[in-house]
């Protein structure tokens, strides 16, 4: 695998004069000195290990300082720090003929600084990552054929389906024009159901998004999952797990488990790009007022059973369905007071009651709060407009994509 | 007096190794971590009984006292000597304690404190404030970064007023929050509360100094302060922890310190065997009704086994030193709960401690 390293450095510069190392006054004078070492490492012959060494202590240090206060709060350029840290200890693991093992720990330490880094030299982590991605492809093929697993089905038990009355159904129209979205739905914040204007997916077309495909395309990729039945629970928590490790423990419950896990409001599609193109950003975002760069997209994958408990988002939302259904109810911003919003500072946009099992003493008036409801099934859009109150559970193997634009 | 040092040393802080400048081969592994500790040399021209030693990151000071007091810098910057950290250092000529975070290093003099910016090389103090006289303020003299009338923080604005009411006796500080123990033996907290460190109960930050409650009634005598979490001992020699425990660092049983360790097996080990991954491992622990704890957001008692006397603590970014005593030897354990590396037990006598972020602590034997 010296093949391996040719290709790393052929992407980092030529030099250690050409490689940029520059940061401002708030990283301390001796976390720029280790940075250099490690810099200089790449360079001069080094043992691999105290590479990776010289790369760890600026990896803690800078992931102290982003575990520091809130997440609004992290200097930038301590973001920047740590994802210098990830790029030195990837190319560390690239050296000298690297296992299989080294190389998907490379991918993970590259991932981690996509996730809670910030981007540095052209986002040079990515080009890196989708080097290795390739090894690990290569590799996959070359080793003999695995026997496939036997998936255990768990014994089937269908989804308890909500039967939606005609009366509270959430509207549906088939690729309106952008004039009369505006009219009927945007402006009078009215939620509906779009059909037919995502039929043009790759998603949904050439590269049918399904478990095999997304284990081909991101299967060793690292990604953030939260672990628990919902978000308001005690025992909920986020964990960080390769995609192969998600569907296997908490899609395909290789080891058993019941536990809940959900791939939820991640942006995928910036981590992992080949996922972006499969999917395409809804013509009716330029009825807004932002600027595109500022649409958030985000990946939604789970079993059957994840729920989003009630709550309310500050912008207007396109929840595209691609695979499998979810049940989804909708309350208005108008009856707020009659759905019971915590008080905390973190929970005040999250509703105390469980929509589907009410405490009726603790919340008598949520029973007779008018709502709309649906059961959105693939190549359906739901228009969720800004500050309605939703809430959604998956009826079975499920991925959606959201749009946050304003 | 002799002093011992172990852990991190990527800078020197330990021991110099020895002609490392910028054109050279850069240390080897066991330069960067000293796994055993290895008495330190001091400094051959600064020849006194007493010496003070106290850690940031990547720098040791200590100070000499007792006739002329000096201060030795050692680790980053301290090869390279340039004009500025040699005024520093002869500037420092009589004063009587030293503190040092990674960006500041505070001097206390008898009739004034300093702040020097060690990440400018400049001639004259950041900061400086000439202490009261003596004889407003009674009871025994403030160790830094206590001083007259509040304290010395991390970061500007550098000098923070306290309450006298508080009756301040000791404070620790983290980046983010701070410990304070008072004449009486109440012990207040505030600052960043994100991680349970300031043992209210909750996640919430506070402001101004609040008391610990569930510490009331009971008498402290000193408290140290790590990254996200805090500890105190009573007078009884009991050791209390809360905050952070993902790395182990409160001594309770810790999911991600479980991790660590069975990543650094499995990392020793061919990847061809068993093939369990740390998620399966993870879920064996659920079935065995493991009780991990993340968070400690009240003060726990630790249960330090074989039961002793903890005589002194102190805290690292993400872990936790200390000192106990057998009462019937006079030989002091000590022992170390710590993130990735062996969590192992030293004797010797009469041991004084201070540990700094990372790996890397001091002792005075």
């Amino acid at each position: 695998m010296a093949a391996l390293w040719t290709k790393i450095s052929a992407v980092l510069p030529p030099s250690e004069e050409q490689f940029p190392l520059q940061f401002s006054d708030k990283v301390e004078s001796s976390v720029v000195e280790m940075l250099r070492r490690s810099r200089q490492q790449l360079y001069v012959h080094t043992t691999k290990n105290s590479q990776i060494l010289n790369a760890q202590i600026i990896l803690d240090f800078s992931w102290e300082k982003l575990n520091m206060g809130t997440w609004r709060d992290v200097d930038k350029e301590w973001r920047r720090v740590y994802s210098y840290g990830c790029l030195f200890k990837a190319a560390a693991l690239c050296q000298e003929d690297p296992s299989a093992e080294e190389i998907l720990l490379a991918v993970k330490t590259c991932d981690m600084g996509l996730l809670m880094g910030a981007a540095i030299m052209e986002d040079i982590l990515q080009v890196i990552v989708r080097i290795l991605q390739g090894e690990v492809r290569k590799s996959a093929k070359e080793e003999k054929e695995r026997e496939y697993p036997q998936v255990k089905r768990s014994k089937f038990e269908p989804p308890r389906v909500p039967v939606i009355k005609e009366e509270q159904a959430v509207p549906r129209i088939r690729c309106p024009s952008l004039e009369s979205f505006n009219t009927n739905y945007l402006l009078p914040l009215r939620p509906v159901i779009l059909e037919g204007i995502i039929d043009h997916w790759p998603a949904l077309n050439q590269r049918p998004w399904s478990i095999e495909y997304l284990r081909s395309v991101a299967g060793c990729r690292t990604v953030p999952v939260e672990v628990g039945s919902r978000y308001t629970d005690e025992e909920w928590s986020q964990t960080l797990l390769t995609v192969n490790e998600y569907i296997d423990r908490y899609i395909e419950h290789k080891d058993g488990g019941k536990a809940v896990g959900y791939l939820a409001q991640h942006q995928l599609f910036d981590q992992i790009p080949e996922l972006k193109e499969d999917i395409r950003l809804p013509d009716y975002c330029c009825l807004g007022e932002g600027e595109e760069d500022n649409i958030t997209v985000n990946a939604w994958f789970g079993p059957g059973g994840t729920v989003s408990p009630l709550h309310q988002d500050p912008q207007q939302n396109f929840l595209a369905q691609v695979v499998g259904s979810k049940y989804i109810r909708l309350y208005s911003p108008e009856d707020s007071d009659k759905l019971y919003p915590h008080q905390s500072q973190l929970l005040h946009n999250t509703s105390q009651v469980e929509v589907e099992n009410p405490d009726m003493d603790r919340f008598p008036k949520f029973a007779a709060t008018p709502y709309l409801d649906c059961v959105l099934k693939p190549g359906e859009v739901l228009f969720i407009p800004v500050k309605h109150w939703h809430y959604v559970r998956s009826l079975e193997l499920s991925f959606s994509v959201s749009f946050w634009w304003s | 007096m002799r002093w011992f040092g172990f852990g991190f040393n990527a800078f020197g802080q330990i021991y110099d190794h020895d002609k490392l400048s910028k054109s050279e081969k850069i240390g080897t592994d066991e330069d960067v971590k000293v796994s055993s500790p290895l008495e330190l040399t001091t400094g051959t021209d600064c020849c006194s009984k007493s010496v003070r030693i106290k850690a940031s990151w990547s720098r040791r000071a200590s100070l000499h006292l007792g006739g002329e007091s000096c201060l030795c810098l050692a680790g980053f910057g301290a090869v390279t000597s340039t004009e500025s950290s040699g005024a520093l250092i002869k500037h420092s000529r009589g004063c009587t304690d030293v503190y040092i975070s990674e960006s500041y290093l505070t001097l206390a003099f008898p009739d004034r404190v300093e702040a020097w910016d060690l990440q400018k090389e400049e001639k004259t103090p950041s900061w400086s404030e000439e202490i009261r006289s003596q004889s407003e303020t009674s009871g025994p003299p403030l160790s830094l970064p206590l001083v007259s009338g509040g304290y010395i923080a991390m970061k500007p604005p550098l000098y923070r007023s306290l309450s006298p009411h508080l009756k301040a006796k000791s404070l620790a500080l983290s980046a983010a929050h701070a410990i304070l123990l008072t004449a009486s033996g109440a012990v207040f907290t505030w600052g960043l509360g994100s991680h349970g460190q300031l043992g209210h109960g909750g996640l919430t930050s506070e402001e101004e100094p609040r008391v610990v409650e569930a510490l009331w009634g009971m008498s402290m005598t000193s408290v140290a302060a790590g990254g996200w979490h805090s500890v105190c001992i009573s007078d009884g020699g009991d050791l209390y922890v809360w905050g952070w425990n993902e790395s182990g660092q409160l001594g309770l049983p810790s999911r991600g310190l479980r991790k660590a360790l069975q990543q650094q097996e499995s990392a020793g080990a061919s990847y061809q065997h068993t093939g369990k991954t740390t998620a399966d491992e993870q879920q064996e622990g659920e079935k065995n009704e493991e009780v991990f704890i993340s968070i400690q957001a009240f003060p726990a008692l630790l249960d330090v086994t074989p039961s002793c006397e903890v005589k002194t603590v102190s805290c690292g970014s993400r872990h936790t030193a200390a000192v106990t005593s057998k009462k019937s030897h006079l030989t002091f354990d000590v022992t170390m709960a710590n993130l990735g590396t062996r969590i192992w037990s030293v004797q010797m006598s009469h041991c004084v401690w201070s540990s700094s972020k990372k790996s890397r602590c001091v002792l005075l034997m």
